[in-house]
This record gives structure tokens, C-alpha cells and sequence, in this order.
């Protein structure tokens, strides 16, 4: 279903990025890039109204004539970049909801390992496993 | 209407528009500096009303879209103002054809023209007219801006007396129906009469009125008939003119809201130059006195009514934006809308919604456009996405206008441009070209994106024709994101950069680009990656001591304190830095490197050298190849300090792929150093040895084979002597002034019987001071004398050969009969290292100390080890001692049983006796008469018993002296006839 999931570190660098393969990795690489000026727009306005009780969850972020690109930032401003492919109309965003949650979920195990070092690229296999299972899932 | 102005701003509804124009041959920058007096004058105040006229000035605005003035005013070409150059009277009427040529383009709009003309000397015969000027030339026109003034009075009666003309048309019956262009045919035929249409037509002409009492300055009117118009065309479904209506009320909210401005610093309105009133106030006067009433509450309640707040603003705008939507042939006017939403939008900081308006403004379809149009599209997206604060979003269209400048369509593709444009999208990318940034690790990711866009101004900027500019990008490229090009991409990297480098090598100057940026040089400190750096000593034999009491003056000088922890202090931070050894002028010195290579092939890397300061310094480049993926790998650099002083080492430089690098250590943290500042003393001469012996791989143990400059084996028999030559040369520079010899035996537990080395230096210390390339030969006698007692293994059962002795059975004769005391200590320890092999070894050092020249000036001089190692064999054994009374009462018989354990044939003779010849492994007896003798009668040794710390030793040189006299009474020689030595025999202790 997704065919782009990205990781960013708060400081704006990828720890990882994957997309599928059959496509132009590079545009991907300029949408997820792209999508941080809205993330960070959302992020700033989120954080003056409410700054305890903040909803992780920023919605979609922008379409794009073929993919949609939704948006996540956990409490310690790492971010979280799915694209999904427009076409796909049943994805609801419930599902959009639960995928974030099972790749933070993932990722808290990953900054769990005490050999992960934080702000290093990320390249557990867990997590991959986990992504690609987000990946493939409808397809 | 095809061409969209993307530099619109809501405030510019309430302009009016004038065209200036240059009709027939005018110099373009003649042309513009006019133009540029003129638009200066881009609001006038008129003179009655206290109203302000704004006046938006082009140079050049198409007919076309001349004919959707009836839509939107502002888009109406009002005025005109030609400039043109005359020289002589007679063109005069050529000219004037030509001006109203002009004017015929945009006549049905026109409220008033201008022709300037300059370059006319003389009079004209046409009588003088109202809208001709004339000047004699561009540099004499002081009058023109008075008169654009004057002309803009002018268009500001006609703008009057229209919007009062259209305002008070209530009454009558027949309202003309406004239309654009692409509306007429539809209305071909319609109902004129119908309800439905009067209404439009109604709704029209109020939107219309509104826009007139905008540009008018009446802005409380325009918000009245805006209004108005929007119910009216609500009620009818006319979707454009409805949209228009409300994009009116924006704009007039917008300018009452934001008196300011919307447009930014590009098309920033002046401060008002002939009305300094704030800006806030411009408008109310003007706004209330029109409507001739005076500012009361009332209207104030009444404007806040009718004006839109600013979140009303927003609404309207999409609302607008979604009825232009539904007509294709409005996508400029829809565009243009979304430019003018999205600065308002920046105005109020609602960048999100801003970014929805321009992503509905990138889908909007305007047809077949050229690629000059599409490169302006993208780059006005660029700013205005820069303008609401998503860099990433503004660099992202930037590259893309970058790219459309040389899209393969263009037949005369723009590099410079798109290079330009490149490099304007390298904040968005958090890209700098300063490698020193990028080692701080700031730039950290999005390294896909980054070496994209590297890549594009590598190859923008070889387009360009500037290879320099290619290979310091390429560098750049390569330095950085090494990490991340997969083995392939460096192979192509690597490759590339050799092709430029061989038309133009890199080198470390900054470029400067001709817009003032600057690209810093890129030094490849990761090609290859240094991991230390460490300064080597010299070799033990050249480097410099220190005299000693020169050494104890300068601590003494330092401080008079012996302790002192401040002193000790800055002696902590000095010692970090300075490395406690000394480099010697005009001798090569080495830095050790550790390096390796990150590339999948080999690297070549090629005069690298060191980059020193202080002391003037030769390097001495090295070329190195290093292999694939190597480990760390050492690198010597050399070089010779050519003068004396502190030498700091900096750094190095390599050239690698044609590019050259400097590369400073303290740019580099990861790379480990033990300190980079030594002392170069002045020069010392240098001494070169040789010897007659052998040279041998022994070293004695406790000296490190470095401390030694070489060393010398050779094979002895116990008590055999030999000569050692050793010819010393000069090689160095300087004169050699002073020699000294001393001598160390090492790694002994044997005792050694006389003196192992002797010499005379007398000899050669004559030839001082040798001067280069002279030598001086000295010898050397080497002797040893060894105890090989208590090595019992070696004797064979001796009993059983069937030699007959009488006396004392012992193991080590003659001391046993001495001194039977003292044998009891030696046999103990002696007694533990039986396995032993039954050769010995005797090691010994010679070191020459030498200085001269400057060198020794300074108290510096140089030391020159040379090692001795001899392996001392057995030669002849007493096995047994004993005496025998002889005929004379004051002489006796000594006899003595010797055992030959060598494999050589010996001989044997003693004073008073006949010479015996021994074989291999036999052992005989031989009787010698000697006079007996008193031990006691040897006072010459107590004299000093000072010089003796231990008991032990006192007893050991008794010992010594008494065998010396034994030796002289005996005389006891051997020799071997088959090797041609003859020795005397040193047994006797």
C-alpha cells in the first residue's frame, strides 16, 4: 500500500528512507524532502496551541497528482513520512493511523537496542522486516 | 489573455495601468533610465480630493490582455507614454505618425497619452501641443517626472468622470452588458429583455463601478458595490463575474488591512515621497472626503461592516479561485488570484494554507506554454513558496526552472541561467560549498537529493565552459559524499574528474563567481584518509644530545624556583605541543602517516609533501600508490629544514586525480598527532664507520637494534686477542672538531679478565678537524679473558683415561688452590647453568661522540654506537694442579693437567719448559719449575682501599693482582698451529 516510508531525524536528515523498488527512488527522495517544510509548518502551529496533549498524527500532508503523502512526529521530533499511492481509495485514515503507530512502535525498539546509536542511519532488519510488510501489504 | 503576471499583489486593483513605450530607435538604456524616472512616480496625490492615485507602469503588456479590462480595471491600459528620439525638425511629423501608430494598439481603453521627444534641437512649426514634450536630450530632461504628474491628473479626471458617469447610470433603462473576450459569442442571441439578464448586466456594472471607485481611492465605495455586485451575480450564477466581484472585496480588504503592502520587497510601494502621512491615514482621508462626509463613528462601524476581516479574506479568495476554477479560459486570472491569495497569506503567516493555494496554482493548466513562460512559472513558484518559509519546497521549483532552462526543446539552452539557478537552490538543500561546513557534520542527509543536484551544477557549469568551476564541484562532490556513492558512481566520479583535471588541474584558490560568491577550495582530506601523523626521530646515530651542563644552565635560567606550579603549568601546555626531540638543519627528517584508502581501486596520489611553517623547509614529495580498499597503510614523508628554529608541521598536500590539495591537520580532528612542534638545531657533521670485521645481526640485549649504528661479530678463543680497524669517514658538511671514544661492556655475568677493548686515540684525534669527505682509521685490540671453570660438563670423566695424577682433585685448579675460600661462592652459582653451551658471549659498545659546526656552538654533539660481539670459545683447560718439591728448596715443580677441548691441534709452552702438543680432546700433563713466591708480598693494592665500596671487590682485585703475578712467573702460552693464532693463555685469574 505505502510506497515510500521514511524515518527523519529531528535535525531534518533521513535515518531511513525505502520505496518501492520499481520506482524512481530519486523522486521520492525529493517528496519526502519536500513534504518537511509542511511538517514543520504543522509542527510549529501544533506546538502553540497545545503543547502537552499533541496528537503524533498530522494527517495528510499534500497530494500529489499520483501519491498522497501523510505525516507523523513522534514526542522527541522524529518524523515519520508515509506516501501512498492516490489510486489507492480504500485506504482509510484509520489505516493510515495504525501504520504510523506500528512503524513508532517499531522504531521505539530500534532506539531500544543499546548497539543503535541515535541520529545513525537505521538498519535493523526488524524494522525493515516491519516496513516492508507496510509496503507490500495490499499488493 | 495567455500571459499571466505572476508579480500581481492584491493592492494592485486599485492602480492604474500605464504603458511606456519606446517608438522607433531609442537607446535601450536611454529607454530605461527614462523609464525608470518615470515610474518613480507611482502614486500622485491629487490636488482637490486629497485622494492618492497609484500608477502601476510596464514597458511592454499585450493587447491581449488589454481586452479583459472591462473584468478587472487595473488590467485596462489607461495611459500611454512614448518615448522617442528626433534629431531633426523634418522627421518631426515621422515621429508623431509613429506615436499615434502606438496609441491605435491600446485605443479603446486609452484615457490619455504622452509622447516625449528627445534629441530635438531647434523649433518645430507645429504649434505647441498639450501632449508632446520635448527635451534636447536625456541627460536635459529635468521637467519629466512634473509632467508624468501632470499627465497622471489628467488620467485621474477621465478615471473620475467615468466611475460618476457608471455610478449615477442607475436610472437609466439599458445597462451595456460587460463581458471578456471569450464570453461575446455566448451572448450572441440572448434574451436582452429577460429579468435574468438585466440582472447580470446589472451585476456586472456594479463590480465594475467598484473597481473604478478602487482605483479612484474611494475604498469604502468600491466595498459598497462590491457588495452589491456579489449578491446581484450570486442571485444570476454568473460564476466569473462572481468570482471577480469577490476578489474585489478581497483586494480592497486586503489594502485596507494591510496598508503596507503585500507584494514584499519586489514590488514594494514607495513611501510616499510627495505625501509623507502615514500610510494607515492615506486612505481614510481620502476615502471620506469623496463620499463628502465627514469622519464620524458611524462610518467607521459602517466600513468594519462592509470590510472583510482577515480570515473573511481567505474564504472569499477560494471561493473566488473556485469559480474562476470552472472556466478554462480564466486560468490566468485564476492564477494571478492564487499569487495574490498566497501573499496575503504570507502577510497574515498561515504558510499551510498558502502552500494549498499553491499547489492548486501548480495544477492549473494554461495551455501550450513556452519554455521561457514555464521557467518564469517555476521560479515565481520558488519565491513565493520561499516567501511563506518552505525552503525545501522553493529549492525543489527552483531546480526545476534550472532544469527548464536547458531543456532539450531549447535550441539555445541556457547553462548560465540554470547554473545560476542551481546554485540558488543550495540553502534548500542545506548544501554549502564550503567543505569546512560540511566536516562540522550540519549537513548531515538527503544525500540522494544532494549529490542530484551536485551532479547538475558539475555538469551546468562544464556546459558553461568552465572547467574550473566543474572540477571544484566535482571535488566538492567527491570530498563530501564519499560516503555515500556506491562503488560504480566513484569509479564515475573519479573518471570524470581526471577528464577535466587534464584540461584544467584543480588547485586551492577561491573562486569567485561573477555574482560575488565564493567557492572556498576543497582539499581531499579523505582521498586518501590520514589517520596520524607522527614526527620521527631521527636515526640514534644523527640525533643530537644535549651537553649536559649546558642542559642543567638553561633549567637553572628558567626559573630560580625548583618547584613552582605555575611554571610547571605552562611547561604542561608547551610539552603537549612541542615534541621533546630535535631536528637537525640539513639532515632529512621523516613524518610518519598512517593512511588508507576508502576507494574500490587503487589511488594514486601524487607529490605529497609536507606543509610546514617556521623554519624554512624543503619537502620532498613522495608518489604513492595505494591499493584497493587498504588498510592503514605508512607513508614517510621527508624533508630537509634548511635553517634553524621551531618547525611546525601543518599539514600536507597531495595531488590526487590532477587535483592539488592542501590539507591543515587542524581542519582534520580525527586525525591523531603526538604534537607537531619541533626544535631544528643548527647543523651538525655526520660520521660514517666501517670496520674491518664482519657486520653482524647481533645486538646486545638491552640496547634497541636502532640505538646502534652497526656492530661487529667476530670468534675468539678464550685468551686469543684481535685487531679491529674501524675507519671512520666524515660524510656530513661540517667539520668535525672534537672525538671522544668510550666503551660499555653489555649483557655479561661473566668476569672478564683485563681489559676486553683498548685503544689509542691519540692517533686520530691529530687529524681533527676532518673535514668532509676526509676519514681516520683507529684500531682497535679486542681481548678477551674468560672464566670457563665450573663447566664440568665439558671435561670428561678424566680419571678414566688413564692418566695417572697425584694431588688435589678440583674442578676449577688453580683457584680452588689459591683461594679455597672464595671458590666456594663461585662454584654455588655457577653450578645453575650447567646446560649452558660451552661458548660465551662478550658484547660491548663503542660510542664515538663527535660534534663541530654550528652544532657545537650550541652545545649539541652526536653520538655513533658501533656494537661488539664476540663469542668466546674455550681454548685450554686445567683440569688439575698440583705440586711437586724440586731439587732447590726455593723452587718447586708445578704440575699442571691441560686439556685441549677445541677441535684443533695445540700447543702449549711455559717458561722453563718444553712446548706440548695437544690433540683435539686430550689432555696431558706439563711440569713447570718456578720459583716459589709469597702472596702477601703485594702491598701496592691497599694503597687505596678507598676506591673499593665492598668487601667483595676489595677480594676479587686481590685476586686480580695475584694472578698477575702467577701469570708472569708461568708465562704460560698456547697457540693453534692449524689456525696460525698464537695467544697467551689468560686462564690463570
Amino acid at each position: 500500500m505505502a510506497v515510500c516510508i521514511a524515518v527523519i531525524a529531528k535535525e531534518n536528515y533521513p535515518l531511513y528512507i525505502r520505496s518501492v523498488p520499481s520506482q524512481n527512488e530519486l523522486k521520492f527522495h525529493y517528496t519526502v524532502h519536500t513534504s518537511l517544510d509542511v511538517v514543520e509548518e504543522k509542527v510549529s502551529a501544533v506546538g502553540k496551541s497545545l503543547a502537552d496533549q499533541r496528537e503524533l498524527y498530522l494527517g495528510l500532508l499534500y497530494p500529489t497528482e499520483d501519491y498522497k503523502v501523510y505525516g507523523y512526529v513522534t514526542n522527541s521530533k522524529v518524523k515519520f513520512v508515509i506516501v501512498v499511492d492516490s489510486s489507492n481509495t480504500s485506504l482509510r485514515d484509520n489505516e493510515i493511523r495504525s501504520m504510523f503507530r506500528k512503524l513508532h512502535n517499531s522504531f521505539t525498539d530500534v532506539m531500544c537496542n543499546p548497539f543503535y546509536n541515535p541520529g545513525d542511519p537505521i538498519l535493523s532488519k526488524a524494522f525493515n522486516g516491519i516496513v516492508s510488510g507496510m509496503m507490500v501489504q495490499t499488493s | 489573455m495567455s500571459v499571466p503576471d505572476y508579480m500581481q499583489c492584491a493592492e494592485d486593483h486599485q492602480t492604474v495601468l500605464v504603458v511606456v513605450q519606446p517608438v522607433g530607435i531609442v537607446p535601450e538604456d536611454q529607454f530605461f533610465k527614462i523609464y525608470k524616472r518615470i515610474a518613480s512616480v507611482s502614486q500622485v496625490s491629487i490636488r482637490d480630493s486629497q485622494r492618492l492615485l497609484y500608477i502601476r507602469y510596464r514597458h511592454h503588456y499585450l493587447p491581449e490582455n488589454n481586452e479583459w479590462g472591462d473584468f478587472q480595471t487595473h488590467r485596462k491600459v489607461v495611459g500611454l507614454v512614448c518615448i522617442t528620439t528626433c534629431g531633426a525638425a523634418k522627421d518631426w511629423p515621422q515621429t508623431a505618425e509613429r506615436f499615434h501608430g502606438q496609441k491605435e494598439v491600446y485605443s479603446s481603453t486609452l484615457y490619455d497619452s504622452r509622447l516625449l521627444v528627445f534629441g530635438l534641437q531647434g523649433e518645430i512649426a507645429e504649434q505647441q501641443r498639450t501632449d508632446v514634450a520635448f527635451y534636447p536630450s536625456f541627460e536635459e530632461c529635468a521637467d519629466v517626472e512634473r509632467r508624468v504628474e501632470d499627465f497622471v491628473e489628467s488620467i485621474f479626471i477621465v478615471l473620475e468622470s467615468k466611475r460618476l458617469d457608471r455610478a449615477t447610470d442607475k436610472s437609466g433603462d439599458k445597462i451595456q452588458l460587460l463581458c471578456v473576450p471569450f464570453e461575446k459569442k455566448d451572448f450572441v442571441g440572448l434574451d436582452t429583455d429577460s429579468r435574468h439578464y438585466k440582472k447580470r448586466c446589472q451585476g456586472r456594472m456594479r463590480k465594475h463601478v467598484g473597481d473604478l471607485c478602487l482605483q479612484a481611492g474611494m475604498l469604502q465605495d468600491a466595498l459598497v458595490h462590491y457588495h452589491m455586485a456579489v449578491e446581484l451575480l450570486r442571485a444570476v450564477n454568473d460564476f466569473l463575474w462572481l468570482g471577480a466581484a469577490l476578489e474585489g472585496l478581497c483586494s480592497a480588504s486586503v489594502i485596507f488591512h494591510y496598508p503596507g503592502g503585500t507584494a514584499g520587497k519586489t514590488a514594494a510601494r514607495k513611501p510616499s515621497i510627495s505625501q509623507p502621512a502615514d500610510a494607515s491615514k492615506r486612505h481614510r482621508p481620502g476615502a471620506l472626503t469623496a463620499n463628502g462626509i465627514s469622519a464620524d463613528t458611524s462610518t467607521e462601524i459602517g466600513r468594519a461592516k462592509n470590510c472583510l476581516s482577515p480570515e473573511d479574506i481567505i474564504d472569499k479568495y477560494k471561493e473566488a479561485i473556485s469559480y474562476y476554477g470552472k472556466y478554462k479560459n480564466a486560468g490566468v486570472i485564476e492564477l494571478e488570484a492564487c499569487v495574490k491569495a498566497v501573499r496575503v497569506l504570507a502577510i497574515q503567516k498561515r504558510a499551510r494554507e498558502a502552500s494549498e493555494f499553491l499547489q492548486n496554482a501548480v495544477y492549473i493548466n494554461l495551455g501550450q506554454l513556452s519554455e521561457e513562460e514555464k521557467i518564469q512559472r517555476y521560479s515565481i513558484l520558488s519565491e513565493l513558496y520561499e516567501l511563506i518559509g518552505f525552503h525545501r519546497k522553493s529549492a525543489f521549483f527552483k531546480r526545476v526552472a534550472a532544469m527548464q532552462c536547458v531543456a532539450p526543446t531549447i535550441p539555445e539552452p541556457g547553462w548560465r541561467a540554470c547554473y545560476k539557478l542551481l546554485l540558488e537552490t543550495l540553502p534548500g538543500y542545506s548544501l554549502s560549498l564550503d567543505p569546512k561546513d560540511f566536516s562540522k557534520g550540519s549537513h548531515r542527509g538527503w544525500a540522494a537529493v544532494q549529490m542530484r543536484l551536485l551532479h547538475e551544477l558539475v555538469y551546468a557549469s562544464r556546459r558553461m565552459g568552465n572547467p574550473g568551476l566543474s572540477v571544484r564541484h566535482l571535488s566538492f562532490l567527491l570530498q563530501t559524499m564519499l560516503d555515500f556513492l556506491s562503488d560504480q558512481e566513484k569509479k564515475e566520479v573519479t573518471q570524470s574528474l581526471e577528464n577535466y583535471t587534464s584540461k584544467c588541474p584543480g588547485g586551492m584558490e577561491v573562486i569567485t563567481l561573477s555574482d560575488g560568491l565564493k567557492l572556498p577550495p576543497v582539499p581531499f582530506t579523505k582521498l586518501p584518509i590520514v589517520r596520524s601523523v607522527k614526527l620521527l626521530n631521527l636515526p640514534a646515530s644523527l640525533r643530537p644530545h644535549k651537553v649536559k651542563c649546558l642542559l642543567e644552565q638553561n633549567v637553572s635560567t628558567a626559573s630560580p624556583f625548583i618547584y613552582s606550579p605555575i611554571i610547571m603549568h605552562n611547561r604542561g601546555e608547551e610539552r603537549c605541543k612541542k615534541i621533546d626531540f630535535q631536528w637537525v638543519q640539513g639532515d632529512v627528517c621523516e613524518v610518519q602517516l598512517m593512511v588508507y584508502n576508502p576507494m574500490p581501486y587503487e589511488l594514486r596520489v601524487e607529490n605529497m609533501g609536507l606543509l610546514t611553517s617556521g623554519v624554512e623547509f624543503e619537502s620532498l614529495p613522495a608518489a604513492l600508490s595505494l591499493p584497493a580498499e587498504s588498510g592503514l597503510y605508512p607513508v614517510t614523508l621527508v624533508g630537509v629544514p634548511r635553517t634553524a628554529g621551531n618547525i611546525t608541521v601543518n599539514g600536507y598536500h597531495t595531488s590526487v586525480f590532477g587535483v592539488s590539495s592542501d590539507c591543515l591537520l587542524e581542519g582534520l580532528p580525527s586525525v591523531k598527532t603526538s604534537g607537531c612542534l619541533v626544535e631544528v638545531i643548527p647543523s651538525l657533521p655526520r660520521l660514517q664507520l666501517s670496520t674491518s670485521l664482519p657486520r653482524s645481526a647481533h645486538t646486545p640485549q638491552p640496547m634497541s637494534k636502532e640505538q646502534l649504528s652497526s656492530s661487529v661479530s667476530v670468534q675468539l678463543f678464550n685468551g686469543e686477542e684481535q685487531q679491529l680497524t674501524i675507519t671512520l669517514e666524515n660524510i656530513g658538511s661540517e667539520d668535525i672538531e672534537s672525538l671522544e671514544l668510550t666503551s660499555k661492556t653489555v649483557n655479561t655475568k661473566d668476569k672478564v679478565f683485563g681489559r676486553f677493548l683498548s685503544w689509542d686515540l691519540e692517533e686520530a684525534l691529530r687529524h681533527l678537524p676532518l673535514k668532509p669527505g676526509q676519514t681516520v682509521t683507529l684500531s682497535i685490540s679486542i681481548k678477551v679473558k674468560l672464566d670457563f671453570s665450573g663447566q664440568e660438563n665439558l671435561l670428561p670423566d678424566l680419571n678414566d683415561d688413564g692418566i695417572s695424577v697425584t694431588g688435589l682433585p678440583i674442578s676449577s685448579p688453580l683457584r680452588q688452590l689459591l683461594k679455597p675460600r672464595a671458590e666456594n661462592k663461585a662454584v654455588s652459582s655457577e653450578s645453575g647453568k650447567a646446560e649452558y653451551s660451552h661458548i660465551k658471549t662478550l658484547e660491548a659498545v663503542l660510542n664515538f661522540k663527535y660534534t663541530g659546526g654550528a652544532g657545537k656552538v650550541e652545545g649539541y654533539y652526536r653520538e655513533l654506537s658501533l656494537g661488539v660481539h664476540v663469542d668466546v670459545e674455550p681454548s685450554v683447560f686445567f683440569t688439575r694442579v698440583s705440586t711437586l718439591p724440586a731439587t732447590s728448596t726455593r723452587q718447586c715443580h708445578l704440575l699442571l693437567d691441560i686439556f685441549n677441548p677445541t677441535e684443533h691441534e695445540l700447543t702449549v709452552s711455559a717458561k722453563n719448559s718444553k712446548d706440548l702438543v695437544l690433540h683435539p680432546s686430550e689432555c696431558q700433563r706439563l711440569a713447570i719449575q718456578v720459583d716459589k713466591f709469597d702472596f702477601e708480598s703485594l702491598p701496592q693494592l691497599y694503597q687505596e682501599p678507598a676506591s673499593f665500596s665492598s668487601p667483595k671487590q676489595l677480594e676479587e682485585e686481590r685476586q686480580h693482582a695475584q694472578g698477575c703475578q702467577i701469570n708472569s712467573k708461568l708465562d704460560i702460552c698456547w697457540s693453534i698451529i692449524s689456525l696460525q693464532s698464537d695467544y697467551r693463555d689468560c686462564m690463570v685469574a
